[in-house]
């Protein structure tokens, strides 16, 4: 029932669902129910960056020099990220804090939010930098009718959620009265699906959704134009790979049951519920990817090529949650992103010649191939 | 079959197998499996390469492999990360 910030109870954290059990009540990290969540927030921690140390005075003279529909591709991005990132920035904290029931995870989620508050700071360092008048990118996004139909369905499900639990915290379980809302049914049940939607649609957000707009500068800087942009992005990037480790966690947490059997079967029943999710929003961005386009096309991109490109994502995250591929695009269409998202103290394999051609080429001379008849050598 | 060889300037390797579909590639422990598939030629989703984003997880159909390091990502049974795994035995694995 309502929320407390010090919960006097005596109990074992320990034993605790990671949602809607105690209020936490020490925020202690000697011992953790699922350590992973400690392990996000050191590593996230050890990512930390300030936008204001890229240095953007080139990108402001290349972006005046791209084309008009270029400029558009450009700035629509910025804008939809914008949107994703103001949503990001608090919605982690304002829906999740109130329900949350390990000391170790409620720090996770609000380490998780901090670090989209840097996002939204890096696109007005941007914004700044590249526009003279910040504002007019700014306005546009609550009333860019483009925008504003993604901006429904990233808050839905965190909006019905805050909606259940500050019934829940206030009246308790039961079926309420709402003015202009009208009966509002509030059991264990409905709470927790609206959390296990909530949960996969931030994850179809945080793994899926950014992607159209990564590609789309990184397809800039191949170009070796708003190179100082992609540099932000990388950074961005970085923190997305650990924010949606984090979401695919607590999806796979709550369906393994291990955590909350009760979470288990919601899953279950929910199941479908996600596939819709993810496969709906993979729709929106082949969408938005026409729109970016209208005008037309990059070097090296296209809103074919990138549909096809988030549809191959969407079934790489559908995979990592143990849910079946829903495309038919087995095959990243756009390879070389890869090595644009990797982090910079990770070196990508070099085509180094040493070991391997000349132990392989001595390996297959052994080789009695009887088992193996069938495969190409 | 592993294989083990010996060559005067190395330790004795262990080789072991990788079938891809009709595939098959001869990888060493000496690092995970993903650089190995790619001076293969082989084509891998990555983004990290160490172990927390799960971009790199692929089928592991049978077989062995090991992580050195705990990785941060989530693995179901049945499947691999390419960027930190270490190949084990023969193995066979499937993409998406
Ligand atoms: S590339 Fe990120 S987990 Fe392997
Ligand atoms: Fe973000
Ligand atoms: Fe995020």
């Amino acid at each position: 029932m309502s929320y407390s910030t010090f919960n006097r109870k005596q109990f074992d954290s320990l034993q605790q669902p990671m949602f809607f059990g105690e209020n936490v009540n020490v925020a202690r990290y000697d011992q953790q129910k699922h350590p992973i969540f400690e392990k996000l927030i050191e590593k996230q921690l050890s990512f930390f960056w300030r936008p204001e140390e890229v240095d953007l005075s080139n990108d402001r003279k290349d972006f005046l020099k791209l084309e008009e529909h270029e400029q558009h591709i450009f700035l629509s991005n910025l804008k939809y990220q914008t949107l994703l990132d103001s949503v990001q920035g608090r919605s982690p904290n304002v829906a999740l804090l109130p329900i949350v029931s390990l000391p170790e995870l409620e720090t996770w989620i609000e380490t998780w939010s901090f670090s989209e508050t840097i996002h939204s700071r890096s696109y007005t360092h941007i914004i700044r930098n590249i526009v003279n008048d910040p504002t007019k990118v700014f306005d546009d996004i609550v009333v860019n009718d483009e925008i504003a139909k993604r901006a429904i369905s990233v808050s839905k499900y965190y909006d019905d959620l805050i909606e259940l639990v500050n019934l829940y915290n206030t009246l308790g379980l039961g079926v309420h009265k709402v003015p202009d809302r009208g009966e509002v049914v509030v059991t264990m049940k409905t709470l927790k699906k609206a959390l296990y939607l909530t949960i996969a649609s931030v994850n179809v957000l945080e793994a899926i959704r950014f992607y159209v707009s990564f590609a789309c500068s990184f397809a800039f800087a191949e170009r070796t134009l708003m190179e100082g942009n992609a540099k932000i992005i990388k950074l961005i990037a970085r923190d997305e790979a650990l924010h949606l480790n984090g979401t695919q966690h607590m999806l796979n947490l709550m369906m393994s049951g291990r955590d909350d059997p009760e979470m288990a079967v919601i899953a279950q029943e929910c199941q479908q519920d996600v596939i819709n999710i993810f496969v709906e929003a993979a729709q929106q961005e082949k969408d938005w990817a026409q729109y970016l386009f209208k005008d037309g096309s990059m070097i090296g991109l296209n809103a074919q090529i990138l549909g096809q490109y988030v549809e191959y994502i969407t079934n790489v995250r559908m995979q990592a949650i143990g849910l079946e591929t829903q495309f038919a695009t087995k095959n990243n269409p756009i390879p070389w992103i890869n090595a644009w998202l990797v982090s910079d103290n990770v070196q990508v394999a070099p085509q180094e010649a040493e070991i391997s051609s000349y132990l392989v080429g001595q390996i297959d001379n052994d080789l009695d191939g009887a088992d193996f008849d069938d495969f190409d050598l | 079959m592993t294989t083990l060889i010996s060559k005067p300037e190395h330790q004795d390797r262990e080789v072991h197998r990788v079938l891809l579909g009709k595939k098959q590639i001869l990888v060493t422990e000496d690092e995970p499996l993903l650089p190995q598939l790619e001076r293969a030629g082989v084509q891998v989703e990555y983004q990290c390469r160490e172990g927390y984003c799960s971009s790199c997880m692929i089928k592991l159909l049978w077989g062995k492999v090991s992580y050195p390091v705990e990785p941060l990502a989530w693995v179901n049974s049945g499947y691999m990360l390419t960027c930190c795994a270490i190949v084990k035995s023969d193995i066979e694995i499937a993409m998406l």
